[in-house]
This record gives C-alpha cells, structure tokens and sequence, in this order.
C-alpha cells in the first residue's frame, strides 16, 4: 500500500513518517501543495494524507484541483481547524475524513485503514444518465463534472433510479429499497427525498408519472456519455 | 446583552421631537395671531370713535356759528338736521353754563333732547373751562338709556361775561354694535387661520420627521435580523448619519471576523505542537512520557475549549446573520456519513425549505456538527433528524440516534466541562458542554431525552427568523 503524506511541519511529519512506516505502508512526503499536487497527479497512490495548511498552494485547493482531474483517491484531511465550517468546506473539495489535530497517532492508522478497506471493495462501472455521474466506489456523484452533496438516503435513491433508467418505479419499490427494516416511514419520504435530490440535480431529470412513481431520463439534447 | 441595558440605561426617552417643534411652532403662531387680532380690533374702535366725533365737531360748528346773546338770554335758533328735532332721535345739541354743583344748567338745548338735560362729566367741567376753544370728549348717559358720545367745547360769547359751554351729543350703541361685530368676525377669522396653522404645523412636524422614523426602524430591522445593513434613501440631512451607522455595522463585523481570525490563527499555531508531542511521548516509556503525554492531553483539551469559548463570545454579539437550518444538516449529514463510513450510518433528516435560524452559520453548524458527530459515534446505524417551528420566532430541533442512549441521572453531567463519559469513542469529551454554551448565547435550551430509535434524544430550541 502507498500512501502520500502532506505535512509541512517537520516534526510531525518525521513522526508520522515513522508510524506509517512501521504499520507496513510505503510513504512519499510532500512538505508543500505544489509537490504535493504533483506527487498525487504523477503517482498510484491507495490513499492520501492531507494536511489543509500548507505553503504554496493550500491542501483544499490542492484536494480541488485532484478531484476536477478526476482523481478518486481517498483523502483524508488533517485540519488544525476545528471548526465545522472547515471541515465542510474540505469536504465540499472532496475529502474522505477528516481528523483534527492533535490527535493520537493510533486513531490516524485506525482512520486510514478504514478508508483503504473502503475504496478496496469490489469495483462497480460508474453510472451516468446524460451530464449526471454516479461513482458508486467513491459514493459520489456529480453534474457535468460538478460535485453534488448527496446524504447516503439520497445516494440510494437516485443510485435505484440510475439503475433502472427510463423504467417507473412506485413509491412502494422506492420506499421498500430506501429503508432496510420497518422504521417510521412518513407518508411523505418519497416526495421529500426526491424533491431534495431533484434540487441537486436540476429538477427535469426526474420525472412523476402521475398514480404509477418516478421515472429517470437523461434532459433532452444530453447524449449517454 | 438585554442584561447590560437593563442594569445601565445609556438611552433615556425624554419629550418628543416632533411635540418640540409643534409646541414651538404652535406657540409663536398663536402669540402673533392673538397679538394680531388686539391691534385690529382696537384700530378699528378708533377709527370708528374718531368718525363719530367728527360727526359731533360738525355739529359743534353749526350750532355756535348761529348762537347769540339776546339781553340776559342765550338763544339758538333750531339748527335744520331733521335729527336734532325729533325728540329721543340720538342727536342732541345744548349750550349750558356750569352749576355750583359741579353739572350743568342748559340755556338752551336741541328739540330732541325735549326737556332732558345732557350730562356733566364725571369730574366736573373743570376740564373743560380750563381750556377754552378745545374740544373735550366725554360718555354719558343719555335720555332713554342711550349711550351718548358727548363733545364739549367752552366758549366766551360776545355781551356775556361768564364763558358759556358748548355740548353735542350722539348715541354711539350703533358703533358700538360694529365693534363688536368686527371683533367677532375678526376673532372668528384669526381662530380658523390658528387651526390652520396648527394643523399645518402638525403634518409638517409628522411628514418632515419620517424619515427619521423609517430610520429607526431600519436600524431596528438590523438589530432582529431582518436586514443586514441599512438601505433605502434618505434625505441629505440624514443620509450621513445611516451611512455611518453602516460603517459602525461593517467595522462591528470586522472587528468580528479579525478577532476570529486571530482565535484560528492561535489555534493553529498550538494545535500543531501538540500533536507532535503527543505523538513524540505516545511512542516512548517511561514517567517522563507519560507526563508530557497527560500533560499534552489536557493542554489540548484546555486550548480547545477557551478557543471555542472565545468564538462563541465574539459571535454572540451578531445577531444580524441568518443560516437556513436545512442546508446546514445536509452539509453536515454527508460529512458524517462519508466520514462514519465504516459503521454505515444513515442519517435520515427532514426540516421545512424555509426554516431560518436567526444567528451566524458558522454557530449552527458548531452546534449541530458536535451533535451529530456525538450521534454518529454512539449509533449503530440509524439517526433521524427533525426541526420543526415551534413557537413564533423560535425553532425546534431534535437529533435521535439508536444508540445505549445516556441514563437520566448521567445527563446534566455531560453537559459540564470537560466530562467525558465516551471513554472508547473518539473525541475531547467537551462537544456537548460547548453546544450546551452556544445555545444558551442565543437564548435557547438545550435538553436531553430518550430517543424513540432507543438512543439518545437531544432536543434543541434555538431562535428563528421570521419572514
């Protein structure tokens, strides 16, 4: 397993260093976001070690920049930020997880190994629907190349709609694959959940079928990339 | 905030503005207009008066141009003004000499009079023998009650010794009866004219003053939260004085974000260190490792909590700011779930499009993102999310998990400082205290339950704007 390692501080990347080391992965440093960036594009790396304050060019942007090319890598962000509104925005950039300093070295081996087991699951084709994409092994979606927010009920909703394209799915089918067990479904889920997704995506892609469900179809003019 | 007013009041209300001006305003017109009316009226008498006694003068010179002394009498042939023959007319001519008494004996005397004598003034006709030739004005009463206007003139005739007095008479209730007609119409005329003016005065006060009032509630509507700044035009008098109330709001909000910058910068500048000393005694045994080791911990737990302590401080004081609460829990549930991958949490949240909070974004998402994260470690799959409006202007939002849930008696302490009772699952131990902090800045309440999912129910109340 290789892992690339972004820290600017030398202490904590000698240490860091070290522990990767001996918990069996092979690691590149980067001390910048220009090297960085570059090490990530040049690279096969399983897994990335991010921290977000970096010199040069920031670890958000350098995030950015990845996943605009393409990159599907997991990333894991450190932040000395605690506050919640960092960690959306690397998120919003295309993070994994995140950790916030100072954190125990054991916890940081712990994240990484579940994200690696993640991103080894079995390879699923990506799906797409005209400009809309949905990687199901990075659980991401996304509009013309934009990055959309999808919740995990949102994702298995429109992941359903994907797979059956052009077919009506009733409220039934959908609900029954929405939730697992008999918890308290509303009345409403349906239409909630495909208002929001419909508010994510642009709002023609889903169509109602009046009395029957909801039907998926790529815009018209979109051609099947 | 409201505690600080209440203990020091720096505004105080005294009068009104607008009762300032009106009462000034008011007060000269109605001076002028009573001042006004005074002077009319009393010219108006005059003239009248004058009129009258020019009237009496010419009566005066026919009657002693015709007058002579025959032997011991002083006779008039009767003067040919219809009015001075029909008896009681109002016109009356006499020529007297004074008595001992200090009145009047006639020598003769107009037909109209019949056999009434005209009066003597008041003080005797001292006055008028003084100074021969000059006419003296006096009233009098009349026969059959008439209010006369009487002018006396003393006059030496030719073959009489002792000086004769000449008198001629009007009855002056006819000008008396102008006067006050005149006053009347007059004082009726300069009333409506002060109603006017008052009246006039008052809309000017209310219409010149409004923008004033718009002001106020302008600068109110910051204070709630409607309004980010103060818009709108405003007249050139009062224009600056909004301009600089938004300077005085951006440099509030500056000061804010510098202050908060400073907070992330320190922060930073900390959080690093620690993480490497940490790391450096975590890898090594011994006393000394296990020092700087427990020591780094409560460093980190100490620096983290008057940090946040610090940005809540400085964000309370905003209230300006509003943050759409659907948006938040979705940023923050696709956070969780991706980061909370492993466990395969679901988190399943509804809230209207058009629930508001009334407060910084940054504060909603400090206080959901720890809830939700407390959440996501203690569940085993499943966390449902409601907010609903609940009383006007407040919201309500409820976070369940279907986790061990917290026993009652253990709830009021994870709200403490620094309590950790999530000894396995990751973190500082302080999101709930630091949650329980940024409610009650905003006047809310925070309050643990049991969850219908089996967890942990934790139910907030948090102000909402009101569109």
């Amino acid at each position: 397993m290789r892992i690339l390692l972004v820290e600017d501080d030398p202490d904590l990347s000698r240490q860091l260093k070290a522990a990767l080391a001996d918990a069996g992965y092979a690691v590149d440093h980067a001390g910048d976001g220009e090297e960085a960036h570059f090490l990530g594009d040049t690279e096969p790396y399983d897994a990335v070690i991010l921290d977000l304050g970096l010199p040069k060019i920031d670890g958000v942007s350098v995030l950015e920049r990845w996943r605009r090319e393409g990159r599907s890598t997991p990333v894991l962000i450190l932040t000395a930020r605690s506050a919640w509104s960092d960690k959306v925005t690397g998120f919003d950039a295309g993070a994994d997880d995140y950790l916030t300093k100072p954190f125990h070295t054991e916890e940081l081996l712990a994240r990484l190994r579940a994200l690696l087991r993640r991103s080894a699951g079995h390879a699923t084709a990506t799906l797409t629907c005209g400009a809309l994409r949905l990687d199901p092994r990075a659980a991401r979606a996304s509009v013309d190349g934009e990055p959309i927010r999808l919740t995990s009920l949102e994702y298995r909703l429109l992941h359903y709609l994907m797979m059956h394209q052009g077919r009506v799915i009733s409220r039934t089918e959908l609900v029954e694959h929405l939730y697992d067990q008999d918890f308290d479904r509303d009345s409403n889920t349906i239409e909630v959940f495909v208002g929001r997704v419909r508010k994510k995506i642009g709002p023609d892609r889903i169509e109602t079928v009046r009395g029957l469900g909801y039907r998926l179809t790529p815009l018209e003019g979109e051609s099947d990339a | 905030m409201t505690d600080v007013a209440a203990v020091e009041p720096a505004v105080e209300t005294r009068g009104s503005l607008a009762w300032r001006l009106i009462w000034l305003a008011a007060g000269w017109s109605v001076l002028a207009l009573v001042l006004t009316g005074l002077v009319l009226t009393q010219a108006f008498q005059d003239t009248a008066i004058r009129r009258l006694e020019g009237l009496l003068q010419a009566t005066d010179i026919e009657v002693a141009a015709v007058t002579r002394v025959q032997g011991d009498y002083v006779v008039t042939p009767p003067v040919q003004d219809a009015r001075t023959l029909r008896a009681y007319s109002g016109k009356y001519w006499s020529v007297v000499e004074p008595d001992v008494q200090g009145g009047f004996h006639p020598l003769t005397r107009s037909q109209s009079l019949f056999d009434y004598g005209l009066p003597a003034p008041l003080d005797g006709p001292g006055m008028i023998l003084a100074a021969p030739g000059e006419p003296y004005f006096y009233d009098a009463v009349g026969p059959d009650s008439q209010p006369l206007r009487i002018m006396a003139v003393a006059r030496t005739l030719p073959n009489r010794g002792a000086p004769v007095i000449f008198l001629s008479a009007m009855d002056r209730s006819e000008i008396d009866q102008d006067i006050t007609n005149f006053s009347f119409l007059a004082w009726s005329a300069l009333g409506v004219l002060g109603f006017g003016l008052v009246a006039a005065v008052f809309i000017q006060v209310r219409v010149g003053l409004r923008p004033l009032y718009a002001l106020g509630n302008a600068v109110a509507d910051v204070r709630r939260g409607k309004a980010q700044r103060l818009v709108g035009r405003y007249p050139r008098e009062i224009a600056p004085l909004a301009q600089e109330l938004n300077a005085l709001l951006d440099h509030n909000q500056e000061v804010v974000e510098r202050q908060r910058t400073h907070v992330g910068n320190l922060a930073h500048a900390l959080k690093t260190p620690l993480a490497v000393m940490l790391a450096e005694a975590g890898s090594k045994k011994g006393l000394l490792a296990d020092t700087v080791r427990r020591q780094a911990e409560l460093m980190r737990a100490q620096v983290e909590h008057h940090l946040q302590r610090a940005r809540a401080a400085a964000r309370a004081q905003q209230t300006h700011q509003t943050a759409p609460v659907g948006e938040v829990i979705d940023e923050l549930a696709t956070l969780l779930e991706r980061a909370f991958r492993a466990k395969d949490i679901e988190i399943d949240w509804r809230a209207p499009d058009d629930l508001v909070f009334r407060g910084e974004r940054q504060d909603l998402q400090e206080i959901l993102g720890n809830l939700l994260e407390n959440a996501c470690k203690w569940s085993r799959s499943r966390i449902r999310v409601d907010a609903v409006r609940a009383a006007p202007g407040r919201l309500s939002i409820r976070v369940d998990d279907d986790g061990p849930g917290l026993p009652a008696d253990q709830r009021q302490a994870v709200l403490k400082r620094g309590t950790r009772l999530d000894e396995e699952a990751p973190g500082t131990g302080l999101g709930l205290s630091i949650v329980d902090e940024l409610v009650k800045s905003y006047g809310g309440r925070l309050e643990l339950g049991t969850a219908r999912l089996g967890g942990l129910r934790v139910e907030l109340e948090l102000p909402a704007f009101e569109t």
